[in-house]
């Protein structure tokens, strides 16, 4: 074996792939620009916020108790206090599933995103109890259409509100409340609407509780349960129970990731492969360089290509995590297992690859021979649920002894946030590393034969016909 | 001088099919060897277990004083009868690869992928994708890999094959420079009379087995002319009276041409003055037996009892695809 020979087919296969329009464009400008995309879309849809609606609320309240509740809940006071409460509930509620870094991060980005938006400024009326609705809804028609001018923009008329007479109060003891109707001007803003109606049923919540002699406080207090922190009895003491986000988001972006740069890898080696097959290129090449310093150039090669898409990814998914304040989930010992086993995982694949590609003459022919191989790619997919539910449940411990799969396997398994022992760790790559020799070994012996051979399309035992023919 | 390739009783066999048996092969250092034969004679086997691209299944082997081939791949030229290009690759990025993938250094091969490019008259496809040529064309770029890394051995299967008369005789120059520049030449061909216009020294190979290693003057004096072609001066059929001189077998009149046939032992040029002599004549000549012509009397030999006609039959269906190549070659 000749590493000169072996490194000049490595970067012909590198340059050859990575190096191309298709590869770039498919591989780093779409991730980057979907990166890029998202502040852009967050600066976007903070900027693209409409100025916040001003103008009047008439209100026709029948019920005549509802009203004076309505203007406190709509006063800019109320408004931005409610707000503020919203952003504390959702800062809580991350620091609950992502700890509590991300927790403040997020609270400070609400912050400042509230602090962006104005508050709406609303003069809410009381017409008499026996105004005309529909005369005020021909005013808001005649607004619309420029025939009542608007001098003053609180002037506008944004909505009227007919409140029953019974909304609150109900006018014999078995029947039921009234309610409300509610009239808007069209092209508001959401959460203009959405303040109205809430002003509304809340004022006449409010209001029944009173009449029904129900201490509002006393029912919070009931419905308030303080959220604690629940903690996992380990053998060593007491730990946070595991997030959501840790136990599922990692592994299942670390399987992606080692699925994409494997595939990738082998896809390529795959298409080259055959590509210099069918251009007769090959005997060409055999001339310079020997079939297995060919087939280590060439899975080197693609071992580059798909290491770059791992490390891009990774480096891009570290970022990510950095950025939330997540990094506790990732550790560079685990990065670090990540590569071997993706190193492991690239080269069962590419023994495959390497074999079908140099047996059959065409793509169209690879299918029939690729179908195990997905399949196999598949199956992690299907042990996702269990292996990360019980990382060292008895089904995720024997699978991840068995080869092709293990890597797969393991990858979940180390990255969740119940990680094997040592031993398992150590035991896996054993087993897998001689796995990547037997496949290797096996493949080189076919793509020996299988390199010259021209014509019929092979199958399962002409493959096995050849691994003891070489 | 040392031998450039060697073979001993080499054979190989794929399954139950013997594609080569028994070929006792020595090829000496700066020689220009041709190896014909029929398509599937074995050939392309041969040539590829030279290659160390097929390994015997029994019988030695030394190319270049080595045990094999991979050892001296660096000194081997190689032209493959399955051939292809990178496709997608530039002509002049394709060459430089192969010129690398030989050894050669990166100073230097530029130029030199250059001037051979220019040498063969494609200096201005350099920057072209290899798909963009013509088949002719990238037959000529396989050349160029084939001699870039100026090899001592080099080795070209079928290189004719697909080329129009005028690049075929290109590439005949070029054979010929490289032979007359030291180096080893093997080519292999099935259009025998290719071989002829080139080789000094030829390799019959029939049904996998060597059947011919000689000079090209040795097989002419050994299968020496039983024919002489004869003109007469007055025209019409004058075989009876021909066939009537001393020495001669028989004689048949073929589109105004005497065929005379001699008999075994007759001196040609002795039946040559009988027959001047017999008759007023206009021209005639001794017909110089063709290596078809050796090659069918070899496999329709005492041992084979093949049919002559079968045989030639064979020969003309693997010319057929390069019928219209022939003309530029003779």
């Amino acid at each position: 074996m000749n590493l000169w020979k072996i490194s000049r087919v490595a970067g012909r296969e590198f340059t050859s792939t990575a190096i191309t329009k298709g590869f770039i464009i498919g591989a780093l400008v779409i991730p980057a620009v979907m990166a890029a995309l998202i502040p852009l879309i967050a600066i976007l849809a903070a900027s693209a916020q409409p100025p916040a609606d001003k103008g009047t609320i008439y209100v026709l309240d029948r019920s005549g108790e509802v009203y004076d509740e309505m203007v406190g809940y709509l006063s800019p006071d109320e408004i931005r206090a409610r707000r503020a409460e919203t952003a504390r509930r959702v800062a809580e509620f991350s620091t609950g599933i992502m700890g509590k870094a991300a927790g403040e991060r997020i609270t400070g980005s609400v912050d400042q995103a509230a602090a962006m938006v104005t508050i709406p400024e609303f003069r809410v009326v009381e017409t008499a109890p026996d105004a005309d609705v529909e005369e005020i809804k021909g005013d808001i028609r005649k607004q619309i259409t420029g025939e009542l001018a608007i001098q003053d923009p609180m002037d506008k008329v944004l909505a009227v509100v007919e409140v029953d007479a019974d909304a609150a109060t109900k006018a014999n003891a078995d029947e039921g409340y009234g309610s409300y109707q509610a009239f808007f001007r069209p092209k508001l803003n959401e959460e203009t609407v959405g303040e109205i109606e809430d002003a509304v049923r809340w004022s006449i919540r409010e209001r029944r509780y009173d009449n029904a002699g129900i201490d509002r406080g006393q029912i919070n207090e009931i419905f308030s349960v303080a959220k604690r922190d629940s903690k996992e009895i380990t053998e060593e003491g007491e730990r946070d129970e595991s997030s959501g986000i840790a136990t599922f988001l990692i592994p299942v972006v670390s399987l992606v990731l080692l699925i994409i740069a494997t595939m990738t890898g082998g896809q390529y080696l795959l298409t080259t492969t055959i590509e210099e097959k069918s251009n007769r290129v090959v005997e060409v090449l055999l001339s310079a360089c020997s079939p297995m310093e060919l087939m280590t150039g060439k899975i080197v090669g693609q071992l580059m290509v798909g290491s770059s898409l791992l490390l891009i990814y990774s480096s891009l998914g570290v970022t990510a995590l950095i950025a939330f304040a997540l990094a506790d989930f990732v550790s560079v010992g685990m990065l670090a297992l990540i590569f071997v086993y993706f190193l492991l995982a690239y080269f069962m694949l590419a023994s495959f690859m390497a074999a079908i590609g140099s047996a059959v003459n065409d793509m169209r022919e690879a299918q029939s021979l690729m179908t195990p191989v997905m399949l196999m790619m598949m199956i992690p997919y299907f042990f996702f649920m269990p292996v990360v539910r019980s990382p060292n449940s008895t089904l995720s411990t024997v699978s991840s002894f068995i080869p092709p799969i293990s890597p797969f396997i393991m990858i979940m398994r180390v990255s969740s946030t119940d990680p094997p022992p040592a031993w398992q760790i150590a035991a896996t790559i054993g087993v897998n590393l001689v796995a990547v020799v037997v496949f290797l070994w096996l493949a080189a012996k076919i793509f020996r034969v299988g390199l010259l051979m021209f014509g019929k399309p092979p199958n399962f035992k002409t493959l096995i016909k050849w691994i003891r023919m070489a | 001088m040392s031998d450039a390739v060697q073979m001993n009783s080499v054979r190989k066999t794929f399954g139950r099919k013997v594609a080569v048996e028994g070929i006792d092969l020595s090829i000496p250092e700066g020689s220009l060897y041709g190896f014909i034969g029929p398509n599937g004679a074995g050939k392309t086997t041969t040539i590829r277990m030279i290659m160390s691209i097929l390994f015997p299944d029994s019988g030695a082997l030394s190319v270049l004083g080595k045990k094999s081939a991979v050892e001296s791949k660096d000194r081997i030229g190689y032209l493959p009868e399955e051939r292809g290009v990178y496709k997608k690759m530039k002509v002049a990025a394709f060459l430089t690869h192969m010129g690398r993938l030989k050894g050669l250094d990166a100073r230097g091969l530029k130029p030199k992928v250059m001037d051979w490019l220019e040498r063969v008259e494609l200096a201005d496809v350099a920057k072209k994708k290899c798909e963009e040529l013509s088949k002719g064309m990238q037959q000529k770029v396989q050349f160029i890999a084939s001699v870039l890394h100026e090899p001592d051995l080099l080795i070209l299967d079928e290189p004719f094959s697909g080329l129009d008369p005028v690049n075929m005789r290109l590439l005949r120059d070029l054979i010929n420079e490289q032979h007359s520049n030291g180096r080893t030449v093997i080519f292999s061909t099935h259009v025998m009379h290719q071989a002829e216009s080139i080789c000094d020294h030829i390799v019959m190979i029939h049904q996998g087995r060597k059947v011919l290693d000689d000079t090209l003057g040795d097989i002419r004096a050994r299968f020496d002319p039983r024919r002489i072609h004869m003109e007469t001066a007055e025209s019409g059929d004058h075989s009876e009276s021909i066939a009537r001189v001393d020495g001669v077998d028989h004689a048949l009149l073929k589109d105004g041409v005497h065929e005379i046939a001699l008999r075994d032992g007759v001196d040609p040029h002795e039946a040559m003055t009988r027959l001047i002599g017999a008759t007023r004549v206009n021209s005639i000549e001794i017909k110089r037996p063709t290596l078809e012509d050796v090659f069918v009397r070899i496999v329709t030999g005492d041992e084979n009892h093949a049919d002559p006609a079968l045989v030639r039959a064979q020969i003309l269906a693997g010319e057929q695809g390069d019928e219209g190549a022939e003309g530029g070659a003779s």
